[in-house]
């Protein structure tokens, strides 16, 4: 029920920006703003940064919402827009996101994880941005953007092998650093 | 292979979310949003300008004469008028029926704009081309753009059964050209007290060095 009414909500406002409202455009701002931003923060890393990109986001999603037609939510649909303005960004910054070699990573042995009783939040969070761009980029979408494999895959222009093996290191790197004396939160 | 990490994280997925944007930010994005149309129209109309100025210099001392009268003019009227502010064709005619509908708004905006109005004439008072400001017309399109978005609302109010939100966005329009007043008045006192504190530099020096 409470979806339902959300959704028509949200279509209802994004008509009215599609007519260049500024109130609703500011609606929508409110709604997804702190989402995005963090979205924008975990791929650039910089606050500053993040800002531009989400700056830059909003203007681009206002100025094509025509080309958004609703088969799939407004949210995933800005996310993506955030999501590439993001690499974007880094991409300027830097010139190689995910070294290319293919070779498949040897397993890792799940076993040698630290028990997850001993996770918090903010140690984890604290220990994503600690990651090296290329890391941190795979990481990111994959566990907290909610994107699959393949998609991390069209998102960065690799192939979703890739994408699985960079995960997987990226993981075994942030288990390191959370290993380290000075992550003993 | 079970990833406990993203169990782990999806089930705390909400709390990774600690940082916020400046407030701020909105502000620019909106400028952007709203700009292009309104400045392409500006700038058509500055080229062409400055086309006929260089091809004509008659035209323009007939568009500086005509732009000249027309200001006089409209003066003249706002002076038998009386009206307080230019953008106060909103409050005249409509006031009666706002006031059913909003009736706090009536003496809220009577306010600020006399507070505008104050601060207007406080700014006057400064010769900005003595002091080396051009920036007056940017504040000027500015307070324009704010006029603009305060007459949309005011409209709004017609149509939209929640009055408080829009009332606020209203009282918050008036608030900011305030400020925007305020920082033009502090910059302006801020380039005299400056004049002031080099001439009187100027003196001393010219003091010691008899």
């Amino acid at each position: 029920m409470e979806t339902i009414s959300y959704q028509d909500v949200n279509s209802h406002v994004i008509d009215k920006c599609r007519e260049g409202d500024n109130r609703a455009q500011y609606e929508l701002y409110k709604l997804y703003s702190k989402a995005m931003f963090n979205v924008s923060m975990r791929i650039t890393n910089d606050y500053a940064e993040a800002e531009d990109v989400l700056q830059e986001a909003f203007i681009s999603a206002f100025k094509n919402l025509h080309t958004f037609k609703g088969e799939a939510s407004f949210g995933s649909w800005l996310k993506r827009i955030v999501v590439n303005a993001a690499i974007n960004a880094i991409r300027k910054r830097r010139s190689e996101l995910v070294p290319m070699d293919e070779r498949t990573i040897v397993d890792i042995a799940d076993e040698q994880y630290e028990d997850d009783a001993e996770w918090k939040v903010e140690k984890v969070r604290k220990a994503i941005m600690k990651l090296p761009d290329g890391y941190r980029v795979v990481l990111s979408l994959y566990l907290l953007e909610g994107f699959d494999h393949a998609e991390v895959g069209e998102i960065l222009g690799i192939t979703e092998s890739t994408s699985k093996s960079q995960y997987s290191r990226a993981k075994k790197k942030l288990l390191e650093i959370m290993k380290e004396p000075q992550f003993a939160v | 292979m079970e990833d406990r990490l993203k169990n782990f994280v999806s089930e705390h997925r909400d709390e990774f979310d600690v940082f916020e944007p400046r407030p701020e930010l909105w502000q620019s994005i909106c400028q952007q949003t709203q700009a292009p149309r309104k400045e392409a129209k500006v700038i058509n109309i500055k080229f062409g300008e400055r086309a006929s100025f260089m091809a004509d210099m008659l035209f323009m001392r007939i568009a500086a004469a005509v732009v000249l009268l027309l200001g006089c003019g409209l003066t003249l009227v706002m002076m038998k008028q009386n009206t307080p502010d230019t953008g106060n064709v909103l409050a005249a005619s409509q006031q009666k029926v706002i006031s059913n509908i909003a009736p706090e708004i009536v003496e809220v905006e009577a306010y600020y704009v006399s507070q505008i109005e104050e601060k207007k004439s406080e700014l006057t008072e400064y010769d900005k081309k003595v002091l080396g400001l051009g920036e007056q017309q940017e504040i000027d399109r500015e307070l324009a753009r704010l006029d603009s978005s305060y007459l949309q609302l005011k409209k709004q109010l017609y149509t939209t059964p929640n009055t408080e939100e829009i009332v606020e966005a209203m009282v918050q329009n008036l608030q900011i050209r305030i400020e925007v007043l305020n920082r033009q008045l502090e910059v302006l006192q801020r380039i005299k007290k400056m004049e002031r504190t080099i001439n009187s530099e100027l003196k001393e020096n010219e003091t010691t060095n008899i």
